[in-house]
Parts: C-alpha cells; sequence; structure tokens
C-alpha cells in the first residue's frame, strides 16, 4: 500500500471552483477544468485543434442564428463537482440567453469536443460525465480518424446509442429535429 | 481511471492556498492540509490520538516554558506548495508575538501522533520535512506505545531514524533540557 493510500485528496465543488475563480486564484491565461472534485489542467490548444473549433462555430453560428446559442470554449455547470469546458456547447436560446446563469445540462442541444491528442480523456472521462449529468448529445470530433462520434439516447445515465459517422453520411441532432447536418461540413 | 490520469492536476502554490482561505473557499471545520500542491483531507482522529496530543501538550508547555511556543494542529508554511498541519509543531519563542503562519525557520520540532496513517507519515511527510530542513521530527504511535526519531535532515529524507519502544528518555535536539520519558506518555490498559 502507497503512502498515498492512506489519505485522500479534496474534492472541490462548483461553488468552492467559483469562490476560487472570483478571488483571482487563477491566472487569467489558465486552461483548467473542475472534473469530479479535481482541477485538471488541460494542456495548450494546438493549430488543428484552434482551426476545427473555429470551424465549427461558424458553420453552427451561421447554421442556427436565432435558434440557439453556440457557446465556444465555456463552461457548462454540472454540480455539485463538475465544470468542464466542452469546445462547442449548442444550448437552447432561453429568454435571458445566460446572462443571469451558466448553463446547465438540461440547457444543452448537443456538447462537442474537437479530439486530436485529447481523444481518450474525451471519450474515457467527457462523455460518461456528461451522460451522468443528463446531456441529452456528446459529439466528438475525430481530427485523426476524420470521423464523428455521436453519442445519444440516455437510458439511466449512460448513453445507449454510439455511431461512428464519416464524410458521406448525416446527422440530425435529437433536440433540433429539423436541423439536418451533412457530417462533411463538420469535417471540413 | 479519474481524469487525473489524462491530464495533470493543478498544483496550488501557499499564496493560491491562503487567497483561497481569505476568499472563505473552506468550511471552518474542513480538515485540509496542503502537500505539495495538492489539497489533502486529513483523516478524522479517535480517542487514542486526542488523548496523546492533549497530553504532549500540556507536558510540553511546561517543560519548554519561554524557551518556545507549542503550537497544536496549526500549519507550518512550507514554500512554494506546502502547507501541513501537524499535531504539534515546537516553534521558536520569537513566534510567540508574531502574527505570521509560521514558516519552517520557525521550528525546532514537529511532532505527529499516528494511528491510521503511519504509512503517509513516514513516507511522505518525512520526506516533505526533510527536504524542507525541519531539524526534527518525531512520530508517536499510541497503540504500538513506540516513538520513531527523525533527525539529520537531508535533501532526500533523514539520514538518522531511531524507533524506541522502551522507556528511554528523550529531548529536542534545539532545546535539549526539555525531556519527555517514554514511560509517562503511554496509559495503562
Amino acid at each position: 500500500m502507497g503512502a498515498m493510500d492512506t489519505v485522500s485528496r479534496w474534492k472541490i465543488t462548483v461553488d468552492q471552483y467559483h469562490k476560487m475563480g472570483e478571488a483571482g486564484i487563477f491566472r487569467p491565461d489558465e486552461r483548467v477544468e473542475l472534473i469530479e472534485g479535481e482541477l485538471i489542467q488541460m494542456p495548450p490548444i494546438g493549430i488543428e485543434h484552434a482551426y476545427r473549433v473555429n470551424d465549427l462555430n461558424e458553420f453552427f453560428v451561421t447554421q442556427l442564428t436565432g435558434r440557439a446559442i453556440v457557446s465556444v470554449q465555456n463552461c457548462v455547470t454540472l454540480p455539485p463537482r463538475s465544470e468542464p469546458q466542452p469546445d462547442i456547447a449548442i444550448l437552447r436560446r432561453t429568454a435571458q440567453r445566460y446572462r443571469d446563469r451558466l448553463p446547465t445540462s438540461a440547457d444543452v442541444i448537443v456538447l462537442i469536443e474537437v479530439s486530436d491528442s485529447s481523444l481518450r480523456y474525451d471519450r474515457d472521462i467527457k462523455v460518461p460525465l456528461y451522460a451522468a449529468h443528463g446531456v441529452a448529445e456528446t459529439w466528438i470530433v475525430d481530427v485523426n480518424a476524420q470521423q464523428l462520434r455521436v453519442y445519444r439516447k440516455l437510458v439511466s445515465g449512460a448513453y445507449s446509442e454510439t455511431l461512428t459517422l464519416t464524410q458521406d453520411d448525416s446527422i440530425t441532432p435529437t433536440l433540433l429535429p429539423d436541423f439536418k447536418i451533412n457530417v462533411a461540413d463538420l469535417l471540413r | 481511471m479519474g481524469a487525473s490520469d489524462y491530464f495533470p492536476r493543478v498544483l496550488l502554490t501557499v499564496e493560491q492556498y491562503h487567497k483561497m482561505i481569505e476568499a472563505e473557499v473552506f468550511h471552518e471545520d474542513d480538515r485540509i492540509e496542503l502537500i505539495e500542491g495538492e489539497l489533502i483531507v486529513m483523516p478524522p482522529i479517535g480517542g487514542p490520538h486526542i488523548q496523546l496530543v492533549n497530553f504532549l501538550n500540556r507536558i510540553l508547555v511546561e517543560r519548554v516554558g519561554d524557551n518556545g511556543v507549542v503550537s497544536v494542529q496549526n500549519p507550518v508554511a512550507m514554500y512554494p506548495r506546502s502547507e501541513p498541519q501537524p499535531d504539534l509543531v515546537l516553534l521558536h519563542a520569537r513566534c510567540l508575538r508574531s502574527r505570521k503562519v509560521p514558516t519552517v525557520d520557525d521550528v525546532h520540532l514537529i511532532v505527529e501522533v499516528s494511528e491510521s496513517t503511519l504509512a503517509y507519515d513516514r513516507g511522505i511527510k518525512a520526506r516533505l520535512y526533510a527536504k524542507h530542513a525541519i531539524p526534527e521530527f518525531w512520530i508517536f504511535e499510541p497503540t504500538a506505545r513506540a516513538v520513531t526519531l527523525f533527525r539529520d535532515p537531508e535533501t532526500s529524507g533523514y539520514r538518522t531514524i531511531v524507533k524506541l519502544t522502551g522507556d528511554e528518555t528523550i529531548s529536542p535536539l534545539q532545546l535539549p533540557t526539555v525531556k519527555l520519558s517514554l514511560h509517562e506518555l503511554w496509559l495503562e490498559d
């Protein structure tokens, strides 16, 4: 038994995380996510990742203006102990448009992660986290495989449907049934 | 597997930890210490632990007198990334009138009473204290009726480690007039 096995790490809550933010504990340029009570240091954003996120942003904003809110690399709060920053969050367009509160899982139409070096983390940690918190649908843009991985149809806190789509496929978000997307537009 | 198996956890500095305390991130009753940048939950302590800490406090305060300050379950700042809360710290006498969090330069001796946390205290804590040149570290095990003295700190650990289980008399290296005989510490069962 290792020495660290006899003690445990403190798990930070969303409220504590917000207090830390207000107290200026993180540098403005620091990329941090709160995942299950742990403060995780995110790696720097690479060129390919930035390009893909910007391109997806342009696509969704153009297609969804006035219908949904496209939130880029902002947090979604998943109390009590998680507050990740998905690459793209497509959110319900509420009257207040999140002026007064952070988006929660109930506000999400689709969360999208762009995965180049972070595929395992996104697939093994983020997708199950989002499912456990009731995010209706999560997509991974797999940059290296040029595939779109779709996770949806929640059954007891897990996604029951997993699709792996390529250039020639199309996809329609469950919560935007009239918005049919050519997968090629997400992988360009 | 958790998120930190994929990407590193954020390691906090003592300054960030102090800001968290000022911002009231923690509840007054939260038992936390900062160890090498990580917030570690201090396990709840049991009756034998409480009794021995109180007893050591009593005799150390009596015998140290004006030659030092006995600080019980209070923090010691170890820059840049640690601020443990040992069971007892024997501080330099000047600390009695200081409002600053004590630092390693203020310490004569650190004492931990160890039951469930022996591996942690002997491993991570002893390495941390040696690295910060804490002159002396004692671990008392009330159940085993043993005390281990760690002396001669080096960057990698204490060079001299002596475990005593008899009725020896021990003194802090830096306050040799203060004497504790081990037989007075242990309760009859």
